[in-house]
């Protein structure tokens, strides 16, 4: 591995780790100054005021914010995140889990969307007067404008009636279709453009006047360029998958990491905001870095420019 | 274009376009499903009419027409472009909702909230993005750094998460024009990242120019000559328009679809797209999802728009950002 | 992308496994069934915390020294295999049955009870159950005549007499006593305690407990009690409680057939569906009568309250008159319920049919009469919009708060809204989540609430706490010092009255004067009342549904399944 590639790597992992590390405290600090806390429970009889300052203190809401703040980040060293107020279970546990189902679906969504919509979008771009291209270029306008929470609901209008998608909770079918359309529709759209781009360039050209056959032109030659503007969306990929799965895993009751983000919110339960923070946070880096990691094997100028 | 002028109009004109006020609950009409509009029945021909609706079975929700009698439509009637002549037995031409509301009145109306919140938040956020792009490619070094990397970390953010913790963070507030202003607030600060990455970008390359070098000699001062070079980023922040609208709109539809946003006397698109959450409700009432619909409409209105400027908006989708949708 | 297809389609049709057994006219031993449920326990203690999950919970692994039958209501014995009572009523020696063990092998004796009741009335404790166990404030004695008598004294006569000890489960006191002693016993039993330490005398053990997904359930080889032919029970050999995140997927589920029950009642706009399906015979619908908690509007009565200060009127009973008569009833259970519920005026319906007093006149619509209900106390239109004015002339306007995550009740405050606004009354409503709505209502911070507590009992004597002035849950202004009207104050002589005779039908009437007062001054206003209904799957039988929580699992030793699911 060369010192550029490992200097690169290095970078790349320190910004990622700031950049939790930043996020899940901005979120702590955030909930930490919302009125009202979660050391009251909702109407229980017999509550003295003993056990309110009891549970304030288990809580360790009565240490100002940034001892508080600084003991959470020391538990983070020690994975310890803390007890749910909601039902006194380890916050790592819980977050744990539902970030594995999060990432689960999106990982699902953005292989089948880039199954989809790079090999279409490459279709589309270097065969622009075929009938098919016509009717991909309609249906990807529609999808790409079916931002997955209506995506879900027109999906399970369609589940519902017909049966063709399950609907029943825990079934991965239905909240992956909604994610992954818009996306695949994104991903058809920019590859077309860059693919079309590609084959247009004189050396493409000249090799397709020598002979070499249009599969492999494409596959070998026009694909590295290709998908260079592609890897560039990488950071919004990542993004606008995660903002799309709050609605998704809320409609279609999938128990990921949005869902449990709502409910923490809802209830006021500190740590596990900070704890889904700080989750979601990692699944971001962790994309963004796998996305760049991509495109330094793809553009070897960006590895040169940290 | 012509799809989002005619959505923008009706939205502005709902008091005018729609039959009945958001709120109206009529009776017996839960999960009543779109009126039919006749001109033929057995008698002949006649000016537009509906049959009453009678209830089959009220659990089951199932209504039938009275082919018996006919109720004509009113036109031009106490200010509403169209109803009918008995009050009793309204047109519902997205049908009702689980109490009741005539759907297209509710879609109409909320129209207006939704669209509005959206536009204020993308105004704001250009403003917002304007401004701090213009100082940091104007000033350059240190400020520009670390306004850049304010941008870059929130763009990195998914727009749902940071509007859906700020937002819980506030107190829960009663008056529909305070959450509109709350909301626009929440979406400017969404937003604002995008629109000030390319307008520094821009900025910057200006101030490169012989005329920003000559104004700086002159002698004048950082916001004035930000101000001169914030002209250049035109075309880019007419672009941002057509890129932030369907985003803050979707978003709009996802807070408050979560509970978080407008609340249900308000009847913005996205609270109205809860009902249609029960999927079971929603196989008998299809209707219910008339908001999404409209969603839907709004933001291919806005790709229709934006193909006509095509490559502009694909470039610009290169650069990393985050649409919170 | 073929290979990626393959594998969702994989996943997709990956199905929960079933079991299989063979299905037989008689009552069948064994096979599993699946609940959902929505809200995870608190704890496994139900001495310290007190959720629905933690009732079902505690009915399936505890057992009480008797039990009421949510049918019938009467008490029948349990723990303790008979009883009698001193000429006073106040002294009660029990019988307990002999050769009961706990699951675990320890034998029950009485020192289990008088731990129990050590632990129920400990101060430091200060048990939330307490409340519902004391008489008039004060706690009952309790003492071990031998290893299987106990004597029970009661401070003072109490109406509802031993039914009361349907609510407290016997711990054992060799798996607790030493937390007790130690201050831990908060702690004791919590989600993260390993399971082997929790026992008790109920027809089922706690197997195993993954939170956020299930709560298994298993049969106690060492229940004590048998059927008529002398079967052991429980026949079911597991029961397994799956965690649903909301109503949706519930519904989702169950009628999928990937679940025998659900938690709650079915939701009205289910039940066509439902319906249908019975009649197929997929499943089973259960009429479990009336509900006994509707939901309520109440107002802050707290002279002090902020929100008194400027609107003198919001406090004043005519304006609870007006909004008592300008409420469409009839709309309300035609729209919301589809008809699937009653008008009710009062907190007590019909479906709490020993207590209801028909006497009590029906609720009516009269928007006329409520116009001039408002003007009485000032409130009429000074300036034609549509709103009615205070003497100063602001628009009356007052916002009601309510629970977040139930579609009726929040489209009941929706519609609530619109009928005050054609009296001019304008109202604001939001949802807040229950911690928020609770902080709201304990701080007086609020106008108008829209809510329902649910009861335990039929019997209002076992209810005190919403009905006495100086009771936690006596909703618009709770635990008061003294009573702070003469009414409140003629409200509690009445319930003291009641719930300390033995005689039922003094009991009876005093409770219908109690009633008639209630209405008299409507401190709280009742709408309607929906009927409540269970769902099962078709092989699931036994059910005996209750308006009571839990309204399926209070009887689960008798709980049996004719085939396997599906």
């Amino acid at each position: 591995m060369s010192i550029a590639l490992a200097r690169f790597i290095a970078w790349r992992l320190l910004v990622a780790g700031l950049f939790v590390l930043v996020v899940s405290s901005s979120a702590f600090i955030l909930v930490r100054l919302t009125p009202g806390d979660a050391s009251r429970e909702a109407f229980q009889t017999g509550v003295s005021d003993a056990s309110v300052a009891a549970t304030r203190h288990r809580l360790g809401l009565d240490q100002s914010l940034p001892v508080h703040l600084a003991a959470w980040i020391g538990g983070l060293a020690r994975f310890d995140l803390g007890t749910s107020s909601n039902d006194g279970r380890p916050v790592a546990g819980v977050v744990a889990s539902h970030m594995a189902k999060t990432a689960s679906l999106a990982g699902l969504a953005l292989v089948l969307a880039a199954a989809l919509g790079l090999p279409l979008g490459i279709l589309t771009g270097t065969r622009p007067d075929s009938w098919v291209t016509s009717i991909v270029t309609v249906v990807s306008l529609v999808l790409v404008c079916c931002p997955p929470i209506i995506g879900t609901l027109a999906l399970s209008l369609l589940g519902a009636s017909t049966g063709l998608i399950s609907i029943a909770p825990g079934h991965y079918l239905w909240p992956t279709l909604a994610l992954a359309l818009p996306l695949a529709a994104m991903l058809e759209r920019l590859q077309s453009q860059a693919a079309a781009e590609a084959f247009a360039a004189p050396d493409i050209a000249a090799a397709a006047a020598r002979g070499v056959p249009v599969g492999r032109l494409v596959w070998r030659h026009a694909s590295r360029q290709a998908f260079r503007p592609v890897l560039g969306v990488a950071g919004i990929v990542v993004a606008t998958l995660f903002s799309g799965s709050v609605a998704v895993e809320t409609i279609t009751s999938w128990p990921g990491l949005g869902a449990l983000m709502i409910q923490a919110l809802r209830g006021r339960d500190l740590y596990l905001v900070a704890g889904c923070a700080l989750a979601g946070a990692t699944l971001i880096a962790v994309g963004n870095f796998c996305a760049d990691l991509l495109r330094a094997a793809v553009d070897p100028r960006v590895r040169l420019i940290s | 274009m012509g799809l989002l002028a005619v959505i923008v109009v009706a939205a502005c004109a709902a008091p005018l376009l729609a039959p009945y006020p958001p709120s109206e609950q009529f009776d017996d009409r839960a999960y009543a499903s779109p009126t039919r509009i006749h001109i033929f029945d057995a008698a002949g021909v006649h000016a537009p009419f509906i049959h009453p609706l009678v209830i089959e079975d009220r659990l089951a929700r199932r209504y039938v027409e009275d082919p018996a009698t006919r109720i004509p439509l009113r036109w031009f009637h106490q200010g509403r472009l169209v109803v009918t002549a008995d009050p009793t037995q309204p047109l519902l031409l997205f049908g009702a909702d689980a109490i009741g509301r005539d759907v297209f009145s509710r879609v109409l109306f909320g129209a207006g909230l939704s669209l509005g919140v959206t536009l204020a938040g993308v105004a704001g956020a250009l403003v917002i993005g304007a401004l701090v792009g213009g100082i940091a490619g104007t000033v350059g070094g240190w400020t520009d750094s670390g306004l850049m990397l304010a941008a870059d970390f929130l763009l990195a953010l998914p727009g749902a998460y940071l509007v859906l913790v700020l937002r819980s963070m506030l107190r829960p507030v009663l008056e529909t024009s305070e959450i509109f202003v709350l909301m626009s607030a929440l979406f400017a600060l969404a937003g604002w990242p995008h629109a000030a990455r390319g307008v520094r970008a821009i900025v910057a390359t200006e101030r490169t120019r012989d005329y920003a070098e000559a104004s700086r000699a002159a002698g004048a001062g950082t916001w004035r000559l930000a101000l001169q070079l914030l002209p250049a980023a035109r075309g880019f922040l007419a672009v941002e328009v057509v890129l932030l609208v369907p985003a803050l709109l979707v978003a709009e539809a996802t807070v408050s679809y979560l509970g978080f946003g407008f609340a249900d006397t308000s009847a913005s698109w996205g609270r109205m797209m809860q009902d249609a959450g029960n999927t079971m409700v929603l196989a008998d009432a299809p209707w219910l999802l008339a908001p999404a619909i409209a969603v839907f409409v709004v933001v291919l209105g806005t790709q229709l728009v934006s193909r006509a400027g095509a490559r502009s908006t694909i470039l610009i989708a290169q650069s990393p950002n985050v649409q919170p949708s | 992308m073929l290979v990626v297809l393959v594998l969702a389609g994989y996943w997709w049709s990956r199905t929960t496994p079933g079991n299989s057994q063979a299905g037989s006219l008689t009552i069948q031993n064994g096979g599993r069934i699946v609940s959902t449920y929505r809200s995870e326990p608190k704890s496994f203690n139900r001495y310290v915390r007190s959720g629905s999950a933690d009732e079902v919970i505690s009915r399936l692994i505890h057992a009480t020294l008797v039990r009421v039958d949510r049918k019938t209501g009467k008490v029948e014995p349990r723990l303790a295999r008979s009883w009698t009572a001193s000429p006073d009523s106040l002294t009660w020696t029990f019988a307990l049955e002999p050769d009961v063990t706990f699951a675990d092998g320890t034998p029950f004796t009485s020192a289990d009870v008088m731990f129990s009741f050590q632990a129920l009335y400990d101060p430091k404790l200060n048990s939330g159950l307490a409340a519902s166990l004391m008489i008039a404030g004060k706690p009952m004695t309790v003492r071990a005549l031998d290893a299987h008598t106990v004597v029970l004294v009661f401070p003072s006569t109490y109406g509802p007499g031993i039914s009361l000890l349907d609510s407290l489960p016997i711990l054992p006191a060799h798996k607790l006593k030493g937390a007790l002693e130690a201050g831990t016993f908060q702690d004791a039993w919590s989600v993260t305690a390993p399971l082997a330490d929790i026992t008790g005398l109920g027809p089922f053990v706690i197997r195993e407990f993954i939170p956020g997904q299930r709560l298994v359930f298993a049969r106690n080889p060492r229940f004590w009690i048998r059927d008529a032919s002398g079967r052991q029970l429980p026949y079911l050999d597991e029961i397994e409680l799956q965690f649903a995140p909301d109503q949706n997927t519930e519904v989702l589920r169950f009628e999928a057939g990937e679940a025998d029950l659900m938690t709650d009642r079915v939701r009205v706009e289910d039940l066509a569906a439902l319906r249908d399906l019975a009649a197929k015979g997929r499943l089973t619908l259960h009429d479990a009568g009336i509900s006994i908690s509707p939901d309520a509007l109440w107002f802050n009565l707290d002279p002090a309250a902020k929100s008194a200060h400027d609107r003198p009127w919001l406090q004043r009973e005519e304006l609870r008159h007006a909004i008592d008569l300008a409420v469409n009833r009839t709309l309300i259970v035609n729209t919301l319920f589809l008809g699937q519920a009653v008008e009710v005026a009062g907190p007590v319906t019909p479906g709490n049919a020993d207590w209801f007093s028909p006497e009590l006149p029906r609720p009516a619509f009269d928007p006329a009469q409520a116009a001039k209900q408002l003007a009485t106390i000032g409130l009429v239109d000074r300036n034609a919009d549509g709103f009615v004015d205070d003497e100063k002339g602001r628009t009356a306007s007052f916002s009601v708060l309510t629970a977040a995550g139930n579609s009726v009740r929040e489209r009941s405050v929706a519609m609530i809204k619109e009928h005050l606004s054609k009296i001019g009354l304008k109202v604001e409503w939001t949802a807040l989540d229950l911690g928020s709505l609770f902080q709201r209502w304990t701080t007086g911070d609020y106008d108008a609430i829209y809510f329902a507590i649910e009861s335990d009992a039929f019997d209002p004597g076992r209810n005190l706490e919403f009905w006495l002035s100086s009771g936690p849950y006596h909703l618009w202004r709770p635990e008061q010092t003294a009573p702070s009207t003469s009414w409140e104050g003629r409200l509690d002589t009445l319930m003291t009255q009641q719930s300390s005779t033995m005689d039922a039908t003094q009991r009876r009437q005093l409770f219908a004067d109690a009633q008639r007062l209630f209405a008299e001054h409507a401190p709280a206003l009742y709408f309607a009342a929906p009927k409540v209904t269970v769902a099962s799957s078709a092989r699931l039988e036994g059910i005996s549904a209750s308006a009571l929580i839990p309204p399926v699992f209070w009887n689960a030793e008798v709980l049996h399944v004719t085939g396997p699911r599906r």
